[in-house]
């Protein structure tokens, strides 16, 4: 779910642009110069998984995956999410142009959380290898619903049922995306692992 | 000025009905409109996805309106100064003046009624959930209008809320709808090469322009590796298969792109890129251009200060 026009007060809106504008500047140092081109052409291949629909009963839904693009891109992960919801707002209107900031906020954070954890608990073996991604998959649909709510959140207490209601619809996409992020982990190391270990050399 | 209570509009048994058919209505011709526009009679079979095909961004470039002779920077710097201003009020008259100039800028940009109806459908799920949520969250405060049916007496539809979501579904529109005019009146890479000019990080430019430029190719290689799945039998269900399948699918999308980076990132070097940013226009700012800036700077500052300066009083709290 993204943020439309409209519903942030001005002052989170321009705040969460000066917010999110720093983040990217700290996200494009933290990344070399030569692998910037390449994190652009990641970046498409994640707006494309974005579009993938997961049945779920009558109704589906879409995957979300900050936690596997934190996974994936570590620090560079936000320069990548923030760039890919600028063409989602541009090309389809998915979350508005002045609550880009919000929503990069709502799901660049919890990639560079996700990233940085996955860093930490991945081990060697395949089995924690998916635990990992499971979790961290998990987790990173989790923060981005709670990051949604507080955002709404901001508006006042007349938006406190609606920041229920987008929170309440997340949990059962929190379950579809952890599988999903295991399955494409396992997927991952067995194929091509090395996109696991480093797939691009972050700046220390 | 009204009285500090909260105000109870009794309603007959009926209204329920009433307001839950038309609600019906209104999504079932809503449904139809964005999930089938072609007819429900030319439909895919139901367990193909639906159609995630990706618009252009600047489709509409070869005709002549005010806004195709504008020069782009100054496009993208007023429009943005007047969206966040739109984007500020919190008056529904306001909010209806916002919606009417953007159904006339789209009008004056010869922006296709199809191309503006899209966006407003991918708006209206976000939108639709405040429409229906927020009149029966919002807490009543005083002055309130609560309007309450017969029989059912725990379901308070507040106008208040109603409104608030009001203001939210036109404003979004308002924006959203403007949209077009500004990107779809000149080609994207000149568009791009305005943020350039405008001192925007060369390299974040280039990132967006590439991004752009390989959405369109990823996803052709994902509806073809989907027609590959379907021919082996695959079929979407809830179930855990369908899960693992989409975990290698996302997973063998990944491969191939992170592939891919390095043969088009060698291809760039291969052809003298060395991270520059090519002028793919000339940027001559005329005096119209600066007439329409002021105008769209003038007409957001405008809107965002009769909003905070005069107070229009609605009736039943509005």
């Amino acid at each position: 779910m993204h943020i439309a026009d409209g519903i942030l007060p001005t002052s989170v809106a321009v705040g969460s642009y000066a917010a999110s504008l720093a983040l990217m500047a700290w996200s494009v140092k933290k990344t070399h110069g030569d692998d910037l081109p390449k994190v652009a052409v990641i970046t498409s291949s994640f707006f494309v998984a974005s579009l993938v629909h997961v049945p779920l009963g009558p109704t589906s839904v879409h995957l979300l995956i900050p936690g596997l693009v934190g996974i994936l891109l570590g620090n560079s992960a936000f320069v990548s999410i923030a760039l890919g919801l600028l063409l989602q707002s541009l090309l389809f209107q998915f979350g508005g142009i002045t609550a880009w900031g919000a929503n990069s906020l709502m799901m660049g954070l919890p990639a560079l959380c996700c990233g940085w954890g996955f860093e930490h608990t991945k081990g060697t073996t395949l089995f924690r290898h998916v635990c990992a991604g499971a979790v961290w998959g998990g987790i990173g649909v989790t923060l981005a619903g709670i990051m949604l709510a507080l955002l709404l959140f901001t508006s006042g207490e007349d938006f406190l049922g609606v920041a229920k209601i987008a929170l309440l619809a997340h949990l059962p996409v929190i379950g579809i995306e952890a599988a999903v992020s295991a399955f494409t982990v396992s997927f991952l190391y067995k194929v091509k692992p090395e996109l696991l270990r480093t797939a691009l050399n972050s700046v220390p | 000025m009204t009285s500090p209570s909260i105000h109870l509009i009794p309603l007959p048994f009926f209204w329920l009905l009433a307001a839950s058919f038309l609600l019906a209505l209104l999504v079932y011709v809503g449904a139809r409109r964005i999930f089938f526009p072609a007819g429900p009679n030319k439909r895919s079979a139901p367990e193909q996805d639906r159609d995630w095909s990706i618009p252009s961004i600047d489709a509409d470039t070869q005709k002549q309106s005010p806004f195709h002779n504008w020069d782009p920077r100054f496009k993208v710097v007023s429009l943005l100064i007047y969206w966040f201003c739109v984007a500020s009020i919190n008056q529904l008259p306001l909010c209806f003046v916002a919606l009417l100039v953007a159904l006339m800028a789209v009008r004056l940009a010869k922006i296709p009624v199809r191309t503006s109806m899209k966006r407003i459908a991918a708006l209206s799920g976000f939108v639709g959930m405040f429409l229906i949520v927020m009149p029966l969250t919002v807490p009543a405060k005083a002055g309130d209008h609560l309007l309450v049916v017969d029989s059912f007496q725990f379901l308070k539809f507040n106008l208040r809320g109603l409104s608030l979501a009001l203001r939210i579904g036109l404003k979004a529109s308002a924006i959203a709808l403007m949209m077009d005019p500004v990107l779809g009146t000149s080609p994207f890479p000149v568009t791009l090469n305005a943020l350039a000019r405008l001192k925007v990080p060369g390299m974040i430019v280039q990132m967006i322009s590439l991004a752009h430029r390989y959405i369109f190719v990823f996803h052709h290689e994902a509806k073809r590796m989907a027609t590959g799945m379907r021919a082996r039998g695959f079929q979407k269900r809830t179930n855990m298969e369908t899960l693992r399948t989409t975990g290698n699918f996302v997973g063998m999308l990944f491969v191939r792109s992170f592939e891919r980076t390095e043969r088009v990132y060698n291809a760039m070097l291969a052809r003298g890129y060395n991270g520059q940013f090519h002028d793919v226009a000339d940027f001559r700012a005329k005096p119209n251009d600066w007439l329409k800036g002021g105008f769209w700077v003038a007409s957001g500052l405008a809107l965002a200060t009769s909003d905070k300066l005069f107070h229009l009083q609605l009736p039943y709290g509005l």
